[in-house]
């Protein structure tokens, strides 16, 4: 656990330590708070719904911008040489880069507070509705920060590792989204392979059933394994380095 | 203290280390001597168990560097060639982390630090970046990386790199200063380093053991005076035997 806190806690001074973090997260929030104060003045519902039906669209670049050079930084300086002959094991070194991903992800997340406390002064919105929303989110981010994370490992390149995670990302999102999976399904209407498609893979269902309030077994399951699976398949490869 | 057995590392079909066997004992500095490309990184990547043997053994204090590669990275002050360090880091947070990862915390770390900052002079630059140091400074920081758990084998490639010959003489005194009770093995392709401290010469090109003994030794096994004429006809008769 020791060699965690460490690991995470070298990898959040070197986000906090970078221009180019601050700048992505204040893009985001400007764009995740635009996109909400446009639907909420057209609709006029206290809720935050507009919020959450945009993130997933403005995390497909923005996670895979934070998860690039997680690894492929350490590959291309050759730093990757002295954590690995710390005495450290490659999990504790995933999972420790993983942590701090996780809470600066969760800090960025965080600055969209002020549009709930907003809503509360201007209504009574369903804070139950909002919570299970921003699990969702968090845990939307999660698996995304998983596979870029991985991703990265794969690669020197950091644009590499971006372009890899921003296309993994949009397919995850885009293979749920209704007009896609139309067109998918319209390509052969017996198997309706977009349906399959959407059920058995994309985000997108699990991740509207937390803003949607409903938080099932099934949709915990598939974030939490997907993203175990990837940082299963990130600590793999760096023990494969040594062959 | 170090036992290299029947070792071949293979990338590909490029054989960088055919099978060589050595031994380091407690209380010796040895030189492994060899132009570039010879192999000598990848025999210091295996020692750090950051490579694995294609065939044969390795054991660093007594355990062995794949199925005990903790024990041994426990056990190991590494400097690996080209000095791959955090270039955004402060060099006193640098140290601190690869001190913590070695498990000294509090005092310890404090104590540990001040030894290191004494032994290898890195004073001026430890409230600098890393990247804002000199070759030499960094250099001296990946040394103090590589001293600051005190560990009992220094395992050091290409130490000298980005010396100037004020900070060798230096070098060459520490590492004298250090030799009591420590395995030392040091590549390098500068002659005068090894002549100058090292108790026994590894000579290896193309990835084979040309050469192991004093230096005495070497010069009555070839008949030959000086560590530079000793090497340049070892590594003439090994490229004719070469096939």
């Amino acid at each position: 656990m020791a060699g965690i806190r460490l690991v995470a806690r070298r990898e959040l001074g070197a986000y906090f330590d970078s221009p180019i973090a601050y700048i992505t997260a204040a893009v985001f929030l400007v764009l995740a708070g635009t996109s909400f104060m446009n639907s909420f003045f057209l609709q006029g519902v206290i809720d935050m719904t507009p919020f959450y039906e945009t993130l997933p669209y403005l995390l497909i670049p923005f996670v895979p911008a934070l998860t690039m050079r997680t690894w492929s930084e350490e590959h291309a300086q050759g730093t990757v040489e002295l954590l690995l002959t710390l005495p450290l094991q490659p999990l504790q070194l995933v999972i420790g880069k993983y942590g701090a991903a996780l809470l600066y992800f969760a800090l960025i997340l965080a600055g969209s507070l002020p549009i709930v406390v907003m809503l509360s002064w201007l209504g009574a919105p369903d804070l139950g509705l909002i919570l299970s929303g921003y699990l969702g989110a968090f845990l939307l981010g999660a698996l995304f920060l998983a596979f870029g994370q991985f991703l990265s490992s794969l690669t020197h390149n950091q644009i590499v590792a971006f372009a890899l995670a921003t296309l993994l990302a949009c397919f995850l999102v885009f293979s749920g989204h209704p007009s896609v999976v139309e067109v998918i399904d319209g390509l052969a209407p017996t198997w309706q392979p977009g349906t399959v498609m959407a059920d058995a893979i994309s985000c997108l269902p699990h991740y509207e059933a937390f803003v949607g309030g409903l938080i099932g077994l099934d949709h915990l399951l598939y974030f939490l394994l997907l993203s175990a699976f990837f940082l299963w398949l990130t600590q793999v490869g760096l023990r494969r380095i040594q062959y | 203290m170090i036992h290299v057995q029947s070792v071949t590392r293979t990338y590909g079909a490029t054989v960088a280390v055919d099978d060589i066997s050595f031994h380091v004992g407690a209380g010796q500095i040895v030189g492994f001597v060899g132009p570039n490309g010879a192999g000598k990184s990848t025999m210091l990547k295996m020692l750090a168990t950051f490579l694995r043997p294609t065939a044969g053994t390795v054991a660093v204090a007594g355990f062995d560097t794949v199925a005990d590669a903790l024990q041994v990275r426990q056990r190991i002050g590494y400097l690996p060639g080209d000095t791959p360090l955090y270039r955004d880091m402060v060099v006193e947070d640098l140290v601190r982390f690869v001190g913590a990862a070695h498990g000294l915390l509090g005092g310890a770390l404090a104590a540990a630090l001040a030894r290191v900052i004494d032994m290898c002079g890195i004073g001026p630059v430890l409230a600098l970046r890393v990247r804002e140091c000199s070759t030499g400074f960094r250099q001296r920081v990946g040394l103090s990386c590589a001293l600051i758990h005190d560990p009992p084998i220094l395992l050091l490639d290409e130490p000298t790199h980005g010396f100037d010959p004020l900070q060798v003489m230096a070098f060459r005194d520490l590492l004298t200063r250090l030799k009591q009770d420590r395995a030392i093995l040091f590549s390098t392709h500068i002659i005068a380093d090894v002549e100058a401290v090292s108790d026994r010469v590894l000579i290896i090109h193309q990835g084979r053991l040309l050469g192991d003994g004093t230096l005495a030794e070497l010069e009555q096994r070839t008949g030959t005076p000086g560590l530079e004429n000793i090497f340049a006809q070892l590594v003439s008769v090994g490229v004719e035997r070469r096939p």
